[in-house]
């Protein structure tokens, strides 16, 4: 028996510290964050250097005004923000997440057999808030001014089921 | 509203609406809760512990073979989480992907639950001192550090790890002598 099981038992016993609502109230939403008929892509261990981000939140013009001002700033990746990958058959997800200013970035990228047709794009999703971003010809995103915090990334593709992966936890 | 206590192990959770789930919410988000803060998290992180625990049911929807397990698949997930963010917070950098494998409800999560509380209570109370006053303060501060739990309770900074694993070892024979 897990001590932190035994200690939860006594602590709802005494009923201290109940759940807040904001809690509940996340949780209930979340139901709307399922993604009927898509696909979770497997998370896959990455060598770190390369990355979605070189560049991409300045030079991409699909981008503009998404970064949150600060993609690109000399030293800002310092140390490097951690690559994610997740792939399917036919499709890798690559996603850099970072925190800026207290806000959450996201830059990545699609790669699949053939380049992106027009109508491909990504969501970037977090409890509260979705952008949607079209993808390039390179498959390079971005998105910036995000709640820290849970997010995952649904790459949709017309005709296809939609992609998406796992959710990843990001916080200062 | 479906009873979630009635589905068996043939069905999927494909059928899940928002109103079944909302009754999932209703039933067990307090014991994730209680588990989360029990582990020592402070609100932001037993929040996003929990937070995590349901994002990872919605993208688990199709692979739960069990339903009639779904409350230990949750309270194990939003230990598992809590544990990933606690090492977070020690600055302990994960190797791999950092991510977790499909859950395997942990059949001692049952125990989380108020009326199983009550009981342990009464076997805590039967403690001698300091286990008592110890445990006592682990239950209602969860987030104390051993410099904190030694200055309140007048013991050594260190032997509060110790004499706590101590503690809990004997509260868990009385409790097994219990149930």
């Amino acid at each position: 028996m897990r001590d932190e099981y035994l200690l939860a038992a006594l602590r709802m016993a005494v009923g201290i510290d109940p759940v807040p609502g904001r809690v509940s109230a996340d949780a209930r939403a979340a139901f709307k964050l399922r993604l009927p008929g898509g696909i979770i892509a497997a998370p896959v261990e990455t060598s770190r250097p390369h990355g979605a981000r070189g560049g991409t939140l300045e030079t991409n013009p699909s981008n503009a005004g998404s970064s949150g001002g600060r993609g690109g700033a000399p030293g800002l990746w310092a140390g490097g923000p951690r690559l994610h990958r997740f792939t399917t058959p036919d499709l890798t997800i690559d996603v850099e997440p970072v925190v800026a200013d207290g806000r959450l970035e996201v830059a990545g990228q699609v790669s699949s057999s053939s380049e992106p047709d027009p109508g491909w794009h990504v969501e970037v999703r977090t409890a509260h808030i979705t952008k949607t971003r079209e993808l390039p010809r390179s498959g390079q995103f971005a998105v910036g001014g995000l709640p820290v915090g849970w997010f995952s990334v649904v790459c949709h593709r017309p005709g296809e089921p939609a992609v998406s992966t796992r959710w990843l936890h990001v916080r200062p | 509203m479906r009873e979630v206590t009635s589905m068996t192990a043939e069905h999927s959770l494909t059928w899940l609406d928002q109103a079944a789930w909302e009754d999932l919410v209703a039933r067990f988000d307090g014991r994730m809760w209680a588990v989360a803060r029990a582990f020592g998290l402070g609100p932001a992180d037993a929040a996003d512990a929990v937070q995590g625990a349901w994002l990872r049911m919605v993208e688990s929807l199709d692979g739960i073979r069990d339903p009639e397990r779904i409350g230990a698949w949750l309270v194990t997930t939003t230990r598992n989480e809590a544990i990933r963010l606690s090492r977070r917070a020690r600055g302990e950098v994960a190797s791999g992907h950092d991510l977790p494998d499909a859950v395997v409800p942990d059949p001692a999560a049952a125990v989380v639950d108020a009326d199983f509380g009550r009981q342990v209570w009464e076997r805590l109370e039967t403690l001698d001192e300091p286990c008592r006053s110890l445990l006592r303060f682990s239950v209602m501060h969860p987030e104390a550090t051993y410099a904190q739990t030694a200055m309140r309770l007048d013991l050594s900074p260190g032997s509060i790890g110790p004499t706590r694993a101590r503690c809990m070892s004997r509260l868990r024979s009385l409790v097994g002598d219990a149930v």
